[in-house]
Protein backbone atom coordinates (compact mmCIF):
# COMPACT_ATOMS: atom_id res chain seq x y z
CA UNK A 1 0.00 0.00 0.00
CA UNK A 2 2.84 2.31 0.97
CA UNK A 3 5.91 2.97 -1.64
CA UNK A 4 8.03 3.70 1.00
CA UNK A 5 9.36 2.59 5.00
CA UNK A 6 6.41 4.32 6.44
CA UNK A 7 7.82 3.07 10.14
CA UNK A 8 11.13 5.59 8.82
CA UNK A 9 9.00 8.27 7.84
CA UNK A 10 6.72 8.36 10.65
CA UNK A 11 9.99 8.60 13.03
CA UNK A 12 11.46 10.95 11.51
CA UNK A 13 8.45 13.49 11.49
CA UNK A 14 7.97 12.48 14.78
CA UNK A 15 11.79 13.91 16.19
CA UNK A 16 11.42 17.11 13.56
CA UNK A 17 7.68 17.96 15.39
CA UNK A 18 8.93 17.48 18.91
CA UNK A 19 11.94 19.53 17.91
CA UNK A 20 9.64 22.12 16.90
CA UNK A 21 6.25 22.46 19.29
CA UNK A 22 5.70 22.20 22.88
CA UNK A 23 5.91 19.40 24.99
CA UNK A 24 1.82 19.28 25.65
CA UNK A 25 1.48 19.86 22.13
CA UNK A 26 3.74 16.93 21.11
CA UNK A 27 1.94 15.17 24.09
CA UNK A 28 -1.44 15.33 22.84
CA UNK A 29 -0.52 14.63 19.00
CA UNK A 30 1.27 11.17 19.96
CA UNK A 31 -1.80 10.33 20.69
CA UNK A 32 -3.56 11.20 17.68
CA UNK A 33 -4.39 9.20 14.67
CA UNK A 34 -6.84 6.53 14.94
CA UNK A 35 -9.52 6.38 12.21
CA UNK A 36 -11.65 3.95 13.86
CA UNK A 37 -12.70 7.00 15.56
CA UNK A 38 -13.70 9.91 12.75
CA UNK A 39 -15.05 12.34 14.92
CA UNK A 40 -11.80 12.71 17.12
CA UNK A 41 -9.85 12.10 13.78
CA UNK A 42 -11.57 15.05 12.39
CA UNK A 43 -11.20 17.01 15.10
CA UNK A 44 -7.53 16.66 15.37
CA UNK A 45 -6.92 17.55 11.91
CA UNK A 46 -9.11 20.65 12.25
CA UNK A 47 -7.54 21.93 15.82
CA UNK A 48 -4.10 20.85 14.90
CA UNK A 49 -3.27 25.11 14.67
CA UNK A 50 -4.40 25.34 18.45
CA UNK A 51 -2.19 22.69 19.32
CA UNK A 52 0.84 22.93 17.57
CA UNK A 53 0.99 27.00 16.85
CA UNK A 54 1.67 28.37 13.44
CA UNK A 55 5.71 28.80 13.46
CA UNK A 56 7.60 27.92 10.61
CA UNK A 57 9.33 24.64 11.37
CA UNK A 58 13.61 24.64 11.41
CA UNK A 59 14.71 21.37 9.84
CA UNK A 60 18.59 20.34 9.64
CA UNK A 61 20.22 19.69 6.71
CA UNK A 62 20.41 16.10 7.93
CA UNK A 63 16.92 15.56 8.95
CA UNK A 64 16.09 16.54 5.48
CA UNK A 65 18.89 14.09 3.77
CA UNK A 66 17.44 11.47 5.49
CA UNK A 67 13.95 12.69 4.38
CA UNK A 68 14.67 12.38 0.91
CA UNK A 69 15.93 8.98 1.31
CA UNK A 70 13.15 7.65 2.71
CA UNK A 71 11.18 9.51 0.60
CA UNK A 72 12.73 10.58 -2.63
CA UNK A 73 11.42 14.29 -3.81
CA UNK A 74 9.19 14.73 -0.28
CA UNK A 75 10.36 17.80 1.38
CA UNK A 76 8.95 19.83 4.82
CA UNK A 77 11.27 22.70 4.55
CA UNK A 78 9.70 26.11 5.07
CA UNK A 79 6.27 24.32 6.53
CA UNK A 80 4.13 25.56 9.56
CA UNK A 81 4.14 23.77 12.57
CA UNK A 82 0.26 22.65 12.08
CA UNK A 83 0.71 21.99 8.12
CA UNK A 84 3.30 19.09 9.66
CA UNK A 85 1.29 18.20 12.19
CA UNK A 86 -1.81 17.38 9.81
CA UNK A 87 0.68 15.19 7.71
CA UNK A 88 2.22 13.64 11.15
CA UNK A 89 -1.46 13.00 11.66
CA UNK A 90 -2.40 11.72 8.32
CA UNK A 91 1.05 9.70 8.34
CA UNK A 92 -0.48 7.70 11.77
CA UNK A 93 -3.83 6.67 10.46
CA UNK A 94 -4.15 2.88 9.73
CA UNK A 95 -4.39 2.21 6.28
CA UNK A 96 -5.31 -1.83 6.46
CA UNK A 97 -8.74 -0.77 5.59
CA UNK A 98 -8.78 0.43 2.16
CA UNK A 99 -12.34 1.59 1.95
CA UNK A 100 -12.59 3.46 5.67
CA UNK A 101 -8.62 5.14 4.80
CA UNK A 102 -9.73 6.26 1.93
CA UNK A 103 -13.49 7.85 2.79
CA UNK A 104 -12.27 9.22 6.10
CA UNK A 105 -9.18 11.49 3.82
CA UNK A 106 -11.39 12.13 1.25
CA UNK A 107 -14.14 13.33 3.99
CA UNK A 108 -11.29 16.06 4.98
CA UNK A 109 -10.87 17.18 1.97
CA UNK A 110 -14.56 18.06 1.33
CA UNK A 111 -15.27 19.85 4.27
CA UNK A 112 -11.55 21.65 4.19
CA UNK A 113 -10.82 25.44 4.69
CA UNK A 114 -7.55 26.76 3.05
CA UNK A 115 -4.99 25.68 5.54
CA UNK A 116 -6.40 22.42 5.87
CA UNK A 117 -6.12 21.98 1.95
CA UNK A 118 -2.72 22.76 1.75
CA UNK A 119 -1.35 20.65 4.26
CA UNK A 120 -4.07 17.53 2.41
CA UNK A 121 -2.75 18.08 -0.67
CA UNK A 122 1.24 18.53 0.59
CA UNK A 123 0.62 15.00 2.09
CA UNK A 124 -0.21 13.45 -1.16
CA UNK A 125 3.31 12.01 -1.52
CA UNK A 126 2.87 10.20 2.13
CA UNK A 127 -0.21 8.51 1.48
CA UNK A 128 -1.19 4.94 1.27
CA UNK A 129 -2.54 3.95 -2.10
CA UNK A 130 -0.86 6.59 -4.22
CA UNK A 131 -2.82 5.65 -7.54
CA UNK A 132 -6.21 6.46 -5.61
CA UNK A 133 -5.28 10.07 -5.28
CA UNK A 134 -5.02 11.19 -8.81
CA UNK A 135 -8.40 12.48 -9.66
CA UNK A 136 -8.08 14.21 -6.40
CA UNK A 137 -5.51 15.68 -7.28
CA UNK A 138 -6.28 16.78 -10.80
CA UNK A 139 -9.17 18.44 -8.70
CA UNK A 140 -7.40 20.77 -6.79
CA UNK A 141 -5.34 21.60 -9.61
CA UNK A 142 -8.65 23.22 -10.72
CA UNK A 143 -8.53 25.54 -7.38
CA UNK A 144 -8.08 28.56 -7.35
CA UNK A 145 -6.73 29.54 -4.29
CA UNK A 146 -2.83 30.42 -4.62
CA UNK A 147 -1.88 28.63 -1.52
CA UNK A 148 -3.49 25.32 -2.69
CA UNK A 149 -2.02 25.31 -5.66
CA UNK A 150 1.75 26.18 -4.97
CA UNK A 151 1.22 22.98 -2.52
CA UNK A 152 0.28 20.74 -5.29
CA UNK A 153 3.09 22.40 -7.73
CA UNK A 154 5.87 23.43 -5.68
CA UNK A 155 8.42 20.29 -4.29
CA UNK A 156 5.61 17.97 -4.21
CA UNK A 157 6.47 14.81 -6.06
CA UNK A 158 3.16 13.62 -6.60
CA UNK A 159 1.86 15.28 -9.45
CA UNK A 160 5.11 14.02 -11.70
CA UNK A 161 4.88 10.65 -10.30
CA UNK A 162 1.01 10.24 -10.94
CA UNK A 163 -0.60 12.07 -13.19
CA UNK A 164 -1.72 11.24 -17.12
CA UNK A 165 -0.23 13.30 -19.82
CA UNK A 166 -3.19 15.20 -19.80
CA UNK A 167 -3.63 16.36 -16.28
CA UNK A 168 0.58 16.74 -15.98
CA UNK A 169 0.06 19.60 -19.00
CA UNK A 170 -2.93 21.08 -16.99
CA UNK A 171 -1.02 21.41 -14.26
CA UNK A 172 1.82 22.98 -16.22
CA UNK A 173 -0.84 25.25 -18.09
CA UNK A 174 -2.56 26.27 -14.75
CA UNK A 175 1.19 27.47 -13.17
CA UNK A 176 1.45 29.63 -16.28
CA UNK A 177 -2.07 31.27 -15.86
CA UNK A 178 -1.69 31.82 -12.29
CA UNK A 179 2.06 33.01 -12.34
CA UNK A 180 3.55 30.13 -10.63
CA UNK A 181 7.83 29.76 -10.67
CA UNK A 182 7.82 27.17 -12.84
CA UNK A 183 10.98 25.83 -11.89
CA UNK A 184 9.86 24.91 -8.81
CA UNK A 185 7.39 22.23 -9.88
CA UNK A 186 8.99 18.69 -9.41
CA UNK A 187 9.36 16.84 -12.45
CA UNK A 188 9.29 19.47 -14.68
CA UNK A 189 11.70 18.07 -17.58
CA UNK A 190 11.22 14.86 -17.06
CA UNK A 191 7.46 14.63 -17.63
CA UNK A 192 7.88 17.59 -20.53
CA UNK A 193 6.02 15.80 -23.60
CA UNK A 194 5.70 17.03 -27.31
CA UNK A 195 1.80 17.82 -26.60
CA UNK A 196 2.79 20.10 -24.35
CA UNK A 197 4.92 21.66 -26.29
CA UNK A 198 2.22 22.12 -28.83
CA UNK A 199 -0.04 23.54 -26.41
CA UNK A 200 2.44 25.92 -24.96
CA UNK A 201 3.17 26.95 -28.43
CA UNK A 202 -0.34 27.53 -29.32
CA UNK A 203 -0.51 29.70 -25.68
CA UNK A 204 2.50 32.14 -26.97
CA UNK A 205 0.53 32.39 -30.39
CA UNK A 206 -2.48 33.93 -28.74
CA UNK A 207 -0.93 35.97 -26.15
CA UNK A 208 1.74 37.64 -29.03
CA UNK A 209 -1.56 38.61 -30.69
CA UNK A 210 -3.13 39.99 -27.29
CA UNK A 211 0.00 42.12 -27.08
CA UNK A 212 0.81 40.11 -23.94
CA UNK A 213 4.05 38.57 -22.81
CA UNK A 214 5.04 35.09 -21.99
CA UNK A 215 7.42 33.57 -19.23
CA UNK A 216 10.95 32.30 -20.70
CA UNK A 217 10.67 28.88 -19.47
CA UNK A 218 7.47 28.38 -22.04
CA UNK A 219 10.19 28.24 -24.69
CA UNK A 220 12.30 26.23 -22.91
CA UNK A 221 9.66 23.27 -22.31
CA UNK A 222 8.57 23.92 -26.01
CA UNK A 223 11.82 23.78 -27.58
CA UNK A 224 12.71 20.05 -27.38
CA UNK A 225 9.57 19.72 -29.48
CA UNK A 226 9.24 21.87 -31.95
CA UNK A 227 10.99 23.41 -35.27
CA UNK A 228 13.82 25.62 -34.07
CA UNK A 229 12.57 28.24 -37.25
CA UNK A 230 9.28 27.85 -35.73
CA UNK A 231 10.03 28.74 -32.08
CA UNK A 232 12.28 31.67 -33.69
CA UNK A 233 9.28 32.95 -35.63
CA UNK A 234 6.52 32.98 -32.74
CA UNK A 235 9.40 34.67 -30.61
CA UNK A 236 9.58 37.63 -32.64
CA UNK A 237 6.02 38.76 -31.91
CA UNK A 238 7.16 39.59 -28.51
CA UNK A 239 10.23 41.66 -29.78
CA UNK A 240 8.35 44.59 -29.25
CA UNK A 241 7.01 43.86 -26.15
CA UNK B 1 -28.89 38.89 7.77
CA UNK B 2 -31.46 37.91 6.24
CA UNK B 3 -34.54 40.41 5.72
CA UNK B 4 -36.88 39.23 3.04
CA UNK B 5 -39.22 42.41 3.32
CA UNK B 6 -40.47 43.97 -0.09
CA UNK B 7 -38.84 46.79 -0.78
CA UNK B 8 -41.34 48.37 -3.51
CA UNK B 9 -43.16 49.71 -0.91
CA UNK B 10 -40.60 51.99 1.10
CA UNK B 11 -41.02 55.19 0.43
CA UNK B 12 -37.24 56.20 -1.05
CA UNK B 13 -35.44 59.40 1.29
CA UNK B 14 -37.03 62.49 0.34
CA UNK B 15 -33.82 64.44 -0.51
CA UNK B 16 -30.43 63.69 -2.13
CA UNK B 17 -28.70 62.51 0.87
CA UNK B 18 -25.03 63.85 1.80
CA UNK B 19 -21.95 62.42 0.06
CA UNK B 20 -19.71 59.93 2.13
CA UNK B 21 -16.41 61.97 2.02
CA UNK B 22 -13.91 58.74 2.84
CA UNK B 23 -11.63 61.20 3.90
CA UNK B 24 -13.50 61.79 7.25
CA UNK B 25 -12.51 58.49 8.36
CA UNK B 26 -8.82 58.40 6.79
CA UNK B 27 -6.46 56.20 8.34
CA UNK B 28 -8.84 54.61 10.59
CA UNK B 29 -9.44 50.98 10.86
CA UNK B 30 -12.78 49.16 10.58
CA UNK B 31 -14.12 45.59 11.62
CA UNK B 32 -17.32 44.51 10.37
CA UNK B 33 -18.49 41.81 12.71
CA UNK B 34 -21.46 40.25 10.51
CA UNK B 35 -21.34 40.93 7.21
CA UNK B 36 -22.24 38.17 4.06
CA UNK B 37 -19.32 38.59 1.76
CA UNK B 38 -20.69 34.98 -0.30
CA UNK B 39 -23.10 37.82 -1.70
CA UNK B 40 -21.35 40.25 -2.68
CA UNK B 41 -19.01 41.53 -5.77
CA UNK B 42 -15.44 42.22 -6.00
CA UNK B 43 -16.17 45.96 -5.76
CA UNK B 44 -17.53 45.74 -2.64
CA UNK B 45 -14.57 44.42 -1.31
CA UNK B 46 -12.10 46.76 -2.79
CA UNK B 47 -14.59 49.58 -1.57
CA UNK B 48 -14.26 47.71 2.22
CA UNK B 49 -10.85 48.18 1.42
CA UNK B 50 -10.46 51.08 0.43
CA UNK B 51 -12.63 52.77 3.59
CA UNK B 52 -10.32 51.07 6.00
CA UNK B 53 -12.22 47.53 6.57
CA UNK B 54 -9.13 45.27 7.62
CA UNK B 55 -11.28 42.77 9.16
CA UNK B 56 -14.69 40.80 8.86
CA UNK B 57 -16.98 38.11 10.20
CA UNK B 58 -19.40 36.26 7.61
CA UNK B 59 -22.18 34.52 9.75
CA UNK B 60 -23.57 31.04 8.18
CA UNK B 61 -26.80 32.03 7.18
CA UNK B 62 -29.50 30.77 4.75
CA UNK B 63 -29.32 32.06 1.16
CA UNK B 64 -32.38 33.60 0.27
CA UNK B 65 -34.58 30.48 -0.46
CA UNK B 66 -34.22 26.92 1.89
CA UNK B 67 -31.56 24.35 1.12
CA UNK B 68 -32.81 20.99 0.25
CA UNK B 69 -30.15 18.68 1.22
CA UNK B 70 -27.55 18.40 3.54
CA UNK B 71 -24.67 18.89 0.62
CA UNK B 72 -25.53 21.90 -0.25
CA UNK B 73 -24.63 23.48 3.59
CA UNK B 74 -21.41 21.08 3.41
CA UNK B 75 -20.57 23.22 0.64
CA UNK B 76 -22.03 26.45 1.83
CA UNK B 77 -20.26 25.88 5.35
CA UNK B 78 -16.44 24.86 3.28
CA UNK B 79 -16.94 27.77 0.65
CA UNK B 80 -17.27 30.29 3.92
CA UNK B 81 -14.14 28.98 5.13
CA UNK B 82 -12.31 27.97 1.70
CA UNK B 83 -13.23 30.37 -1.30
CA UNK B 84 -14.81 33.42 0.54
CA UNK B 85 -11.53 33.20 2.99
CA UNK B 86 -9.43 33.48 0.27
CA UNK B 87 -11.34 36.06 -1.94
CA UNK B 88 -11.44 38.15 0.89
CA UNK B 89 -7.70 37.88 1.72
CA UNK B 90 -6.68 38.60 -2.34
CA UNK B 91 -7.97 42.59 -0.72
CA UNK B 92 -6.08 42.41 2.16
CA UNK B 93 -9.28 42.04 4.44
CA UNK B 94 -8.99 39.38 7.07
CA UNK B 95 -12.32 36.92 6.61
CA UNK B 96 -13.35 35.12 9.75
CA UNK B 97 -16.94 33.42 10.08
CA UNK B 98 -19.47 32.25 12.47
CA UNK B 99 -20.57 28.56 11.57
CA UNK B 100 -24.40 27.65 12.54
CA UNK B 101 -28.17 26.41 11.42
CA UNK B 102 -30.19 29.77 10.91
CA UNK B 103 -33.65 30.20 12.42
CA UNK B 104 -35.41 29.85 9.50
CA UNK B 105 -33.86 26.04 8.21
CA UNK B 106 -34.04 25.13 11.73
CA UNK B 107 -37.95 24.44 11.02
CA UNK B 108 -37.38 21.62 7.95
CA UNK B 109 -36.17 18.63 11.15
CA UNK B 110 -35.18 16.22 9.07
CA UNK B 111 -32.28 18.19 7.01
CA UNK B 112 -31.86 20.13 10.70
CA UNK B 113 -30.87 16.59 12.20
CA UNK B 114 -28.27 16.15 9.37
CA UNK B 115 -26.61 19.41 9.62
CA UNK B 116 -26.22 19.57 13.55
CA UNK B 117 -23.92 15.99 12.62
CA UNK B 118 -21.97 17.85 10.52
CA UNK B 119 -21.70 20.90 12.47
CA UNK B 120 -18.54 19.59 14.63
CA UNK B 121 -16.67 18.95 11.27
CA UNK B 122 -16.70 23.29 10.98
CA UNK B 123 -16.58 24.70 14.20
CA UNK B 124 -13.15 23.69 15.54
CA UNK B 125 -11.69 24.76 12.36
CA UNK B 126 -9.25 28.03 12.29
CA UNK B 127 -10.78 31.24 11.95
CA UNK B 128 -14.10 29.89 13.24
CA UNK B 129 -14.70 32.44 15.52
CA UNK B 130 -18.64 31.83 17.24
CA UNK B 131 -21.45 29.36 16.41
CA UNK B 132 -24.19 32.09 14.32
CA UNK B 133 -26.00 33.38 13.11
CA UNK B 134 -28.88 31.30 15.55
CA UNK B 135 -31.86 31.85 17.29
CA UNK B 136 -35.41 32.83 16.06
CA UNK B 137 -37.30 33.93 13.30
CA UNK B 138 -41.21 32.87 13.75
CA UNK B 139 -40.06 31.40 17.18
CA UNK B 140 -41.37 28.02 16.52
CA UNK B 141 -40.98 25.23 18.77
CA UNK B 142 -37.87 23.66 16.35
CA UNK B 143 -36.21 26.95 16.15
CA UNK B 144 -36.14 27.18 19.72
CA UNK B 145 -34.98 23.05 19.57
CA UNK B 146 -32.16 24.06 17.33
CA UNK B 147 -30.85 27.08 19.03
CA UNK B 148 -30.76 24.81 22.45
CA UNK B 149 -28.42 22.70 21.06
CA UNK B 150 -26.22 24.69 19.16
CA UNK B 151 -25.66 26.89 22.63
CA UNK B 152 -24.50 23.45 23.99
CA UNK B 153 -22.11 22.83 21.02
CA UNK B 154 -21.05 27.01 21.59
CA UNK B 155 -20.12 25.74 24.90
CA UNK B 156 -18.53 22.43 24.33
CA UNK B 157 -16.18 24.32 21.99
CA UNK B 158 -15.66 26.95 24.13
CA UNK B 159 -16.93 29.27 21.15
CA UNK B 160 -18.78 32.75 21.95
CA UNK B 161 -22.48 33.21 20.17
CA UNK B 162 -24.08 35.36 17.69
CA UNK B 163 -27.74 35.83 18.41
CA UNK B 164 -29.85 36.76 15.30
CA UNK B 165 -33.13 38.75 17.08
CA UNK B 166 -36.62 38.08 15.31
CA UNK B 167 -38.12 41.35 13.27
CA UNK B 168 -41.63 40.48 14.03
CA UNK B 169 -42.01 40.51 17.56
CA UNK B 170 -38.97 41.39 18.56
CA UNK B 171 -38.57 42.75 21.93
CA UNK B 172 -40.03 39.15 23.21
CA UNK B 173 -38.05 37.32 20.93
CA UNK B 174 -34.76 39.10 22.13
CA UNK B 175 -35.64 38.21 25.62
CA UNK B 176 -36.47 34.79 25.07
CA UNK B 177 -33.26 34.61 23.33
CA UNK B 178 -31.17 35.90 26.00
CA UNK B 179 -33.39 34.18 28.86
CA UNK B 180 -32.05 30.56 27.03
CA UNK B 181 -28.82 31.33 26.64
CA UNK B 182 -28.88 32.03 30.40
CA UNK B 183 -30.71 28.82 31.43
CA UNK B 184 -27.99 26.85 29.53
CA UNK B 185 -24.88 28.19 31.95
CA UNK B 186 -23.66 30.45 28.98
CA UNK B 187 -21.45 33.72 30.28
CA UNK B 188 -23.58 36.65 28.56
CA UNK B 189 -20.49 38.00 27.71
CA UNK B 190 -19.69 35.70 25.38
CA UNK B 191 -22.99 36.04 23.84
CA UNK B 192 -23.37 38.82 21.14
CA UNK B 193 -27.17 39.26 20.45
CA UNK B 194 -27.65 40.96 16.98
CA UNK B 195 -30.04 43.09 15.43
CA UNK B 196 -30.52 45.32 18.59
CA UNK B 197 -32.73 48.85 18.46
CA UNK B 198 -33.57 51.45 20.86
CA UNK B 199 -36.15 49.05 22.19
CA UNK B 200 -34.08 46.29 23.00
CA UNK B 201 -30.73 47.36 23.86
CA UNK B 202 -31.11 48.82 27.35
CA UNK B 203 -32.22 45.49 28.33
CA UNK B 204 -29.37 43.61 26.71
CA UNK B 205 -26.63 45.78 28.02
CA UNK B 206 -28.42 45.41 32.20
CA UNK B 207 -27.82 41.90 31.72
CA UNK B 208 -24.28 41.50 30.69
CA UNK B 209 -24.79 40.49 26.91
CA UNK B 210 -22.89 42.10 24.23
CA UNK B 211 -25.02 44.19 22.09
CA UNK B 212 -24.89 44.85 18.09
CA UNK B 213 -26.39 46.75 15.78
CA UNK B 214 -27.00 46.34 12.21
CA UNK B 215 -26.81 49.30 9.71
CA UNK B 216 -29.34 48.43 7.11
CA UNK B 217 -31.81 50.51 4.86
CA UNK B 218 -35.37 50.34 5.76
CA UNK B 219 -35.97 47.72 8.34
CA UNK B 220 -32.89 47.88 10.37
CA UNK B 221 -31.46 50.87 11.95
CA UNK B 222 -30.25 53.63 10.06
CA UNK B 223 -27.21 55.47 11.21
CA UNK B 224 -28.52 58.85 12.43
CA UNK B 225 -30.71 56.41 15.02
CA UNK B 226 -26.53 55.18 15.49
CA UNK B 227 -25.22 58.12 16.66
CA UNK B 228 -28.03 58.64 19.28
CA UNK B 229 -27.92 55.14 20.94
CA UNK B 230 -24.36 56.10 21.29
CA UNK B 231 -24.98 59.30 22.48
CA UNK B 232 -27.36 57.86 25.10
CA UNK B 233 -25.79 54.41 25.90
CA UNK B 234 -21.95 55.39 25.39
CA UNK B 235 -19.53 52.64 23.57
CA UNK B 236 -19.45 50.04 26.26
CA UNK B 237 -20.45 45.99 24.85
CA UNK B 238 -21.64 47.83 21.83
CA UNK B 239 -20.67 47.01 18.46
CA UNK B 240 -22.36 47.64 14.73
CA UNK B 241 -22.24 46.04 11.92
CA UNK B 242 -23.60 46.46 7.84
CA UNK B 243 -25.12 42.42 7.67
CA UNK B 244 -25.01 43.53 4.01
CA UNK B 245 -26.49 40.44 1.69
CA UNK B 246 -28.38 40.03 -1.23
CA UNK B 247 -30.98 42.69 -0.36
CA UNK B 248 -30.40 46.54 -0.42
CA UNK B 249 -27.69 46.84 1.86
CA UNK B 250 -24.68 48.32 2.49
CA UNK B 251 -21.10 46.88 2.97
CA UNK B 252 -19.54 50.49 4.17
CA UNK B 253 -22.25 51.10 6.82
CA UNK B 254 -19.46 50.65 9.33
CA UNK B 255 -17.50 53.30 8.04
CA UNK B 256 -20.25 55.71 7.02
CA UNK B 257 -21.46 55.21 10.26
CA UNK B 258 -17.92 56.08 11.82
CA UNK B 259 -17.86 59.04 9.94
CA UNK B 260 -21.49 60.03 10.77
CA UNK B 261 -20.45 59.79 14.22
CA UNK B 262 -17.53 62.28 13.84
CA UNK B 263 -19.33 64.54 12.27
CA UNK B 264 -21.69 64.81 15.26
CA UNK B 265 -18.94 65.13 17.72
CA UNK B 266 -18.99 61.25 19.13
CA UNK B 267 -15.19 60.53 20.49
CA UNK B 268 -12.48 58.96 18.39
CA UNK B 269 -12.22 56.64 21.43
CA UNK B 270 -15.84 56.03 21.41
CA UNK B 271 -16.21 55.43 17.75
CA UNK B 272 -12.79 53.24 17.56
CA UNK B 273 -14.75 51.46 20.44
CA UNK B 274 -17.84 50.49 18.36
CA UNK B 275 -16.65 50.08 15.20
CA UNK B 276 -13.38 47.89 15.85
CA UNK B 277 -12.17 47.56 19.15
CA UNK B 278 -15.36 45.94 21.03
CA UNK B 279 -16.29 43.27 18.28
CA UNK B 280 -12.48 42.28 18.49
CA UNK B 281 -13.01 41.76 22.07
CA UNK B 282 -16.18 39.97 22.23
CA UNK B 283 -15.28 37.44 18.85
CA UNK B 284 -11.67 36.84 20.21
CA UNK B 285 -12.57 34.82 23.47
CA UNK B 286 -12.66 31.95 20.08
CA UNK B 287 -9.18 32.15 20.62
CA UNK B 288 -9.02 32.68 16.88
CA UNK B 289 -8.25 36.27 16.24
CA UNK B 290 -4.75 37.85 15.87
CA UNK B 291 -4.77 41.05 14.82
CA UNK B 292 -1.77 40.96 13.57
CA UNK B 293 -3.02 38.91 10.90
CA UNK B 294 -5.15 41.96 9.63
CA UNK B 295 -4.40 43.93 6.56
CA UNK B 296 -1.43 42.20 5.70
CA UNK B 297 -1.42 42.23 2.05
CA UNK B 298 -2.75 45.75 1.98
CA UNK B 299 0.37 47.43 1.64
CA UNK B 300 1.14 45.10 -1.20
CA UNK B 301 -1.46 46.65 -3.48
CA UNK B 302 0.90 49.54 -4.55
CA UNK B 303 3.39 47.52 -6.18
CA UNK B 304 1.28 45.37 -7.82
CA UNK B 305 -0.43 48.35 -10.09
CA UNK B 306 0.31 48.09 -13.66
CA UNK B 307 2.03 44.46 -13.54
CA UNK B 308 1.14 41.11 -14.47
CA UNK B 309 3.56 39.66 -11.41
CA UNK B 310 1.35 38.42 -8.73
CA UNK B 311 2.06 36.98 -5.58
CA UNK B 312 0.44 35.43 -2.68
CA UNK B 313 -2.88 35.74 -4.90
CA UNK B 314 -2.92 39.28 -4.14
CA UNK B 315 -5.35 40.92 -7.02
CA UNK B 316 -4.48 43.92 -8.98
CA UNK B 317 -6.14 46.69 -9.21
CA UNK B 318 -8.61 47.41 -12.03
CA UNK B 319 -9.17 51.26 -12.85
CA UNK B 320 -12.63 51.59 -12.59
CA UNK B 321 -12.15 55.21 -13.99
CA UNK B 322 -11.04 53.98 -17.34
CA UNK B 323 -12.70 53.14 -20.30
CA UNK B 324 -9.86 50.56 -21.49
CA UNK B 325 -10.12 47.00 -20.04
CA UNK B 326 -6.79 45.26 -20.35
ZN1 LIG C 1 -27.03 38.01 8.76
Amino acid sequence: MFGYDTEALRNLLATIIQNNIKPDAWAWLSNQGDITNTATFNAAFAMMPRKTGKAVITITPEQAQELNTIRPGFTIEDWTADRLGRVYLLSQANATDKERYFAVIENLFLAAEMNELVALYSALPVLAYADQWVKRCAEGIRSNIGSVLEAIMYHNPYPAENLSEAAWNQLVMKAIFTDKQLTLITGLNERNNPELARILMDFARERGAAGRSVVPELWHLASPFTDAGIVNAVKQQYTTI
Amino acid sequence: MCCSHSFEDKPLPGQKPEAFDITAVKGMKFFDPHVHMTSRTTDDYQAMADAGVVALIEPAFWLGQPRTGIDSFRDYYSSLVGWERFRSSQFGIKHYCTIGLNSREANNEALAEQVMEILPLFVYKDGVVGVGEIGFDDQTAAEEKYYRLQLDLAKEAGLPVQVHTPHRDKKHGTQRSMDIALEHCLDPYTVIIDHNNEETVKEVLDRGFWAAFTIYPFTKMGNQRMVEVVKQYGSERIMINSAADWGISDPLAVPKTAALMKLNGISAEDIELVTYRNAITAFAQSGQIDEADFGVNIDQSAKFEGNSILRGGQQPRVDKSSIIIS
